[in-house]
């Protein structure tokens, strides 16, 4: 039987197009996780945020899926140093091909890939990056469902005012996150607690010995230290102020503002000086957590045998919001994902939330971000145990805090 | 009295700066070469101290020198596998003496921070306490009483180096080597195993302090940077190679970042270092005790 030519080209062309439909169907959607894995950056955080990312990842595959294709994470260090980050994210969107890029915990290395991302028009989504400036930027790429550091510079500075103490250093790390939260809770006290004398000294996040800038502190002592670093810094800063006698003691609270006391290596490393440390946190045990949020806990716990934290559910959500943008989007187009995470309500592990059209700092921001304040106060305290003094539903109540004997 | 708290606590943090320098000169003074993996030792101690304490449940008192012990031994084999192309009959080698160290001490200092990051994690981990006392009074001084213990035993290692170096047999052929190598070489001094005990001796000097420090500098894979970095600058602040003068420019260094920390600013506190290291590259290039040149 003769066969038109013309007839086989279009028999064997449309055969070709439905096995690549087939193919693309069963392929993964690949989504770019740039997080740190080895120093500089904080390695413990990009540890946590990979541990939410996959409990989720599982979740979803174990479901079906993303419109019926898998979900695939591709990895990349940045080390936390800037460069790397945009190199990195470089690498996932052009590389990798991948649909949309999230797992960002360091402030400086977000800044650094929030352009990569623009330029390529790749949905970004921001897991825990705090500074002002990721959000001011207002690039409708990004996506903040994380903390940011106007919010905490408010929670800090009521805190402070209830309070009532006058004069308040924080100690800060030398960096886009240290630096801008120490401002925030500065334009924070000038409205809640404009008698409040205030400053900051930047430290350097790599720093091993802060003993001369804690030394003057022992000679003129505040009476409320605040600490914005991550760890190591933080837990060397801690140690240091409790060696010298300043702070947790009888004149001068400590504060953290960073939210490291929910870290697994916290107690190994601070022992006695995080005794009485009050905490600005994201996430307690006794805060109201939805289902899929206790879902994510207890998988947490069963896979690691640690204490769930912020950034486990902050890096859950993130991966949820990707995946819930493609199923409403119908597809990876980058700007039906954008325009889907611009309107969707989103559902996620801490709470229903939609995403701020506000410029400035709410920008692409989840705005009402719960919150709590506590303090721990006996050494190898797990926070589930820890005095809650404010959190959602919970006014502050400063009366309830304790503070050492000397 | 905070200029008594800043001086003591300079000269203590320049004692620990010293530990690290000493063996950085040794291997300065013998191979002419900088080792870019000295900070690593530093880790390596920190580490073996840790883990032995808390892992395999040694008394830290025994992991003190279970710590120096893998401190020498990892100088020992750095010496023996990667440094010996240096001396070890290749000629090509000798011309690019400086390039081929750079490179392979380089390597060993990235290789030897991500294998720990991989194998032990990257959670920093804070040794514990050689004394058990979390802070005391020593007049108008606040420490701990790990601080105080860690500072008595630089003092001691320094001083026993130092006679070591001095009224040893090995101590002089150490010396003997440093001068001339060739020279001692022909005096019968086996110039290579005078080799391998200084690279012995700078890892065992760099992890004691890393195990010293882990209850105060906890460790992590990075933790060497810090020291290396500092005794990189006192090695050529006290003259290539001279071990008094690494000691007398840790101590300064210490001090002058102490006070400079809180008089000038804090946030320019590790350019004090580099800013003098210029001005002696200038005005006294071969360094505080270094001599001008010499030859044989």
């Amino acid at each position: 039987m003769n066969i038109p030519s013309r007839q086989w080209r279009l028999a064997v062309a449309t055969t070709a197009a439905g096995l690549s439909i087939a193919a693309h169907a069963a392929d993964p959607i690949k989504i770019g996780i740039s997080i740190a894995q080895s120093p500089p950056g904080s390695v413990v955080q990009g540890m946590q945020v990979k541990d939410g990312l996959e409990i989720i990842k599982d979740q979803v595959n174990k479901a079906g899926g993303a419109l019926g294709r898998s979900i695939e994470l591709v990895y990349e260090d940045n080390q936390g140093v800037p460069e790397k980050g945009r190199a990195a994210t470089e690498k996932l969107i052009t590389r990798d091909k991948v649909v949309a890029v999230t797992g960002g915990h360091q402030s400086s290395v977000c800044l650094a890939e929030i352009e990569v991302a623009k330029r390529y028009n790749v949905p970004y989504v921001n897991t825990n990056c705090w500074s002002d400036d990721v959000r001011k930027k207002e690039y409708p790429q990004v996506f903040n469902p994380g903390n940011y550091n106007s919010r905490v510079g408010q929670a800090m500075a009521e805190t402070i005012a209830a309070m009532r103490v006058k004069r308040v250093i924080a100690l800060v790390e030398n960096t886009d996150y240290g630096i801008g939260q120490a401002k925030a809770v500065a334009e924070a006290l000038k409205q809640k607690a404009p008698s409040v004398e205030y400053k900051y000294e930047t430290l350097d996040r790599a720093g091993k010995d802060f003993t001369p800038a804690v030394l003057p502190l022992r000679a003129n002592p505040p009476e409320m230290i605040l600490t914005m670093l991550l760890p190591p810094a933080a837990y060397i800063v801690m140690n240091q102020l409790y060696e010298q006698g300043v702070a947790p003691s009888a004149k001068t609270w400590l504060y953290d503002g960073a939210g490291i006391a929910d870290y697994p290596d916290f107690w190994q490393n601070v022992k006695e000086a995080g005794k009485y440390m009050l905490e600005f946190g994201l996430y307690h045990p006794q805060m109201k957590t939805p289902k899929l949020g206790l879902e994510v806990a207890k998988t947490y716990q069963q896979r690691t045998k640690n204490e769930p934290n912020r950034l486990i559910f902050q890096a859950a959500d993130s991966l949820l919001l990707i995946v819930d943008a493609i199923k409403q989007a119908k597809g990876t187009d980058p700007n039906a994902m954008i325009k889907a995470l611009e309107t969707m309500k989103f559902e996620g592990v801490r709470g229903e939330f939609r995403f701020s059209k506000e410029p400035g700092y709410k920008f692409h921001q989840w705005v009402e971000i719960p919150y709590v304040n506590y303090q721990l106060t006996e050494v190898n305290q797990p926070v589930s145990k820890s005095l809650l003094v404010q959190g959602p539903g919970i006014p502050l109540s400063v009366d309830k805090l304790k503070k050492p004997a000397k | 009295m905070l200029n008594v708290d800043l001086f003591i606590n300079g000269l203590i943090i320049g004692l620990f700066y010293a530990l690290m320098a000493v063996g950085l000169t040794l291997i300065f003074g013998i191979l002419k070469v900088v080792n870019f993996a000295h900070g690593e030792f530093y880790m390596v101690g920190a580490y073996t101290y840790t883990l032995a304490a808390f892992k395999l449940g040694f008394d830290p008192w025994l992991a003190l020198p279970l710590a120096l012990a893998a401190g020498a031994f990892a100088g020992w084999l750095t010496e023996r596998t990667l440094m010996r192309p240096l001396y070890a009959g290749y000629s090509s080698w000798g011309l690019m003496r400086d390039e081929y160290a750079v490179v392979v001490t380089f390597a060993l200092s990235l290789l030897l921070i991500n294998l720990v990051d991989k194998v032990v994690g990257p959670y920093p981990q804070r040794g514990p306490g050689l004394v058990d006392i979390p802070r005391m009074a020593l007049g108008p001084i606040m420490l701990s009483g790990q601080k105080l213990a860690a500072t008595g035993m630089s003092i001691a290692m320094i001083a026993g180096l130092a006679l070591f170096l001095r009224y040893s047999l090995w101590g002089r052929q150490i010396q003997a080597v440093a001068q001339n190598r060739l020279g001692a070489s022909l005096a019968g001094i086996d110039t290579a195993r005078a080799s391998s005990l200084v690279f012995a001796l700078s890892g065992a000097l760099a992890a004691l302090a890393g195990a010293l420090l882990a209850p105060i500098i906890n460790a992590s894979p990075d933790v060497g940077a810090f020291p290396a970095i500092k005794s990189y600058v006192i090695v050529v602040l006290g003259g290539m190679g001279s071990m008094p003068g690494s000691i007398a420019a840790s101590l300064a260094l210490g001090v002058l970042e102490s006070f400079g920390a809180v008089y000038i600013s804090y946030d320019y506190r590790d350019t004090f270092g580099l800013a003098i290291l210029m001005l002696v590259l200038i005005f006294r290039p071969q360094g505080l005790f270094g001599e001008r040149g010499r030859e044989v």
